[in-house]
């Protein structure tokens, strides 16, 4: 379908936890995935809501999405290999993404172990 | 009458001080002597909780601790106070009005300024009743990227009808930061303290002192740094902080930094001595591990380091670990300075009655990548000493075990799951030392709505970390 603003369509995107669960959503266009699962009532982790902090991030396993502003939470390597924000990521076809706060963990390990 | 008197209301009333020498009442005490001594017992603490970072699905709260040994529900989080939004990652709060406004006439110490960390958003709180805490109002993100600042960390009072608190970062994330200032009176924005950045490029916490005209401010590093996690490679890119900066009081200009280079790297808690006829005090640098001394001297300000830690080698990991001081404190008589380890796993006592030369007197293990003590009356250690709080007679050290959302999940993993906890020792200030109490344990893991972190504490009725005397 096209979008009001912009063209953009509405995509299918399936979220999945690291426990198994899975949640689908409809995420309309130039809408992110944030506000998406919250107006669909599936609880996402965030904070910012600006791409600053990173408490979103999921980890893309297939799709495309576009960020709506620049990510700075993350490096070029965590880009590199699919990590995305959440909170500013807007579909731009059908994905399939893994969610939950435990992906935001893999950003950073533990430098001394 | 002291509060001591009053158990159903230890927020200190007006009525309290009607003798203050001035002839006017406010919300505080006259000296830091007059607080240690007059207080009484804190009967209840504030503690924040926190569900950033968790699959828990909720918002942070402002919780209520009963402290008090003589109530049936001692040691138990009474009430919890939910945030209208999720994210904020609840961290440091302060209070409207504090010692340092002990003479303005008509202040009350009735209102809480509890700011989100990551979201920017800031809310006021209605504490007139320490067990039936509100929200009052809520200055949204948008308000305060206006001001092209974010990342709201350390609340002060100042004198003047004025609150300031220090923002770690840009309406970007980025650098550098400032101070916000809101009014005492309808809590709204002025806009920024400072007059002149000068050469603070990074921001953290701060302390000031009236009577010497000098505010002290610490460096963390920008926002989008250090909310995903630390990394060793921005440390190595030159992205966290090393400095402190010595700034005029009154004219809010930027005067002086203060550069330590590798013996203070990340230098994060400020706390100068209560006495306010004194013009020193400490800064813990946690990732160097150094505690370090500032001091005034023929009317500059110079530095020193006066505990030196060492890092050590953990059979599983591959480098030697640092200590991390992540919080300090010193007590309302300026005798022993206290800190957090929070990647070994102590929280230390130092005598500082010579202020140069720090003496260590005690320390209790409890939980972290060392200790021996795993466990606290049941409850499994989540986490490590790290947010202290002091009584106001030096008597009782309560502390909580989770940092920050992103560096719980990378050192103390079993936090985001299980949530974390806050802990007791008692203190002999008379004996130098203290002893873990094993009795007192207030597992955040068992909140309502699920496990959440908890992080600083705040006495109803003032804090030897956040009052400051003129």
């Amino acid at each position: 379908m096209l979008g009001q603003d912009g063209g953009g369509e509405t995509h299918a995107v399936s979220l999945r936890w690291r426990d198994g669960r899975e949640e689908s959503l409809s995420v309309g266009p130039d809408e992110t995935v944030v506000d998406a699962a919250g107006a669909a009532g599936v609880g996402l982790p965030y904070g910012c809501l600006y791409g600053a902090c990173g408490t979103c991030t999921g980890k893309l396993l297939s799709g495309d999405v576009e960020h709506a502003a620049e990510p700075r939470a993350l490096k070029p390597r965590h880009r590199d290999v699919g990590y995305v924000l959440l909170c500013l990521a807007e579909p731009r076809s059908a994905c399939r993404i893994e969610v939950g706060a435990r992906v935001q963990a893999d950003l950073v390990p533990n430098p001394w172990k | 009458m002291s509060d001591a008197e009053t158990p159903d209301s230890d927020t200190h009333s007006h009525a309290d001080h009607a003798d203050h020498e001035h002839g006017v009442s406010g919300p505080g005490y006259t000296t830091p002597a007059a607080m240690r001594t007059e207080s009484g017992r804190e009967q209840t603490a504030f503690v924040m909780g926190l569900r950033v970072g968790m699959d828990v699905d909720g918002p942070d709260f402002v919780g209520v601790v009963d402290v008090d040994p003589d109530s049936p529900t001692y040691a138990e989080l009474i009430d919890t106070v939910e945030m209208p939004n999720k994210g904020d990652e609840l961290h440091h709060f302060g209070w409207n009005a504090c010692s340092s406004s002990c003479h303005a006439e008509g202040m009350a110490r009735d209102h809480l300024i509890v700011p989100g960390q990551r979201s920017s958003r800031i809310h006021i709180l209605d504490a007139s009743d320490p067990r039936e805490l509100s929200i009052e109002k809520v200055i949204e993100p948008e308000e305060v990227f206006e001001h092209d600042l974010s990342a709201p960390h350390t609340v002060h009072c100042v004198p003047g009808g004025k609150i300031v608190i220090s923002m770690l970062g840009n309406s970007d994330g980025e650098l550098p930061g400032g101070f916000l200032q809101l009014d005492q009176e309808d809590f709204s924005i002025d806009g920024h303290w400072e007059t002149d950045l000068g050469e603070m490029e990074m921001n953290y916490d701060y302390w000031y002192q009236p009577r010497h005209n000098v505010m002290i401010s610490s460096e963390w590093a920008a926002p989008k740094t250090y909310y995903p996690g630390f990394d060793l490679d921005d440390v190595e890119a030159g992205k966290y902080g090393d400095s402190i900066h010595i700034w005029n009081w009154e004219t809010r200009e930027h005067e002086a930094t203060l550069t330590f280079g590798e013996e203070g790297l990340i230098p994060l808690e400020v706390r100068m001595s209560h006495n306010p006829e004194e013009t020193q005090g400490y800064v813990g640098a946690a990732l160097s591990s150094n505690v370090i001394r500032f001091f005034e001297e023929e009317g500059g300000w110079d530095w020193e380091v006066v505990i030196d830690l060492d890092s050590r080698d953990h059979p599983d990991w591959d480098m030697p670990v640092p200590p991390l001081i992540t919080d300090l404190l010193v007590s309302l008589d300026d005798q022993y300075l206290f800190f957090a380890n929070w990647l070994h796993g102590d929280v230390r006592m130092y005598d500082v009655s010579d202020s140069a030369n720090p003496r260590l007197v005690d320390r209790v293990w409890a939980g972290g990548n060392f200790g021996d003590r795993q466990e606290v009356a049941g409850h499994e250690i989540h986490g490590a000493p790290q947010m202290l709080q002091l009584s106001r007679d030096g008597k009782r050290l309560y502390w909580t075990t989770s940092l920050f959302s992103s560096w719980d999940n990378q050192f103390y993993p079993e936090i985001g799951e299980h949530g974390s906890l806050m802990l007791k020792a008692d203190v002999y200030p008379d004996e130098g030392r203290m002893e873990l109490d094993e009795e007192f344990v207030v597992d955040f893991g068992d909140a309502p709505g699920g496990p959440a972190r908890a992080h600083e504490i705040r006495w109803p009725g003032g804090d030897c970390t956040s009052d400051v005397w003129q």
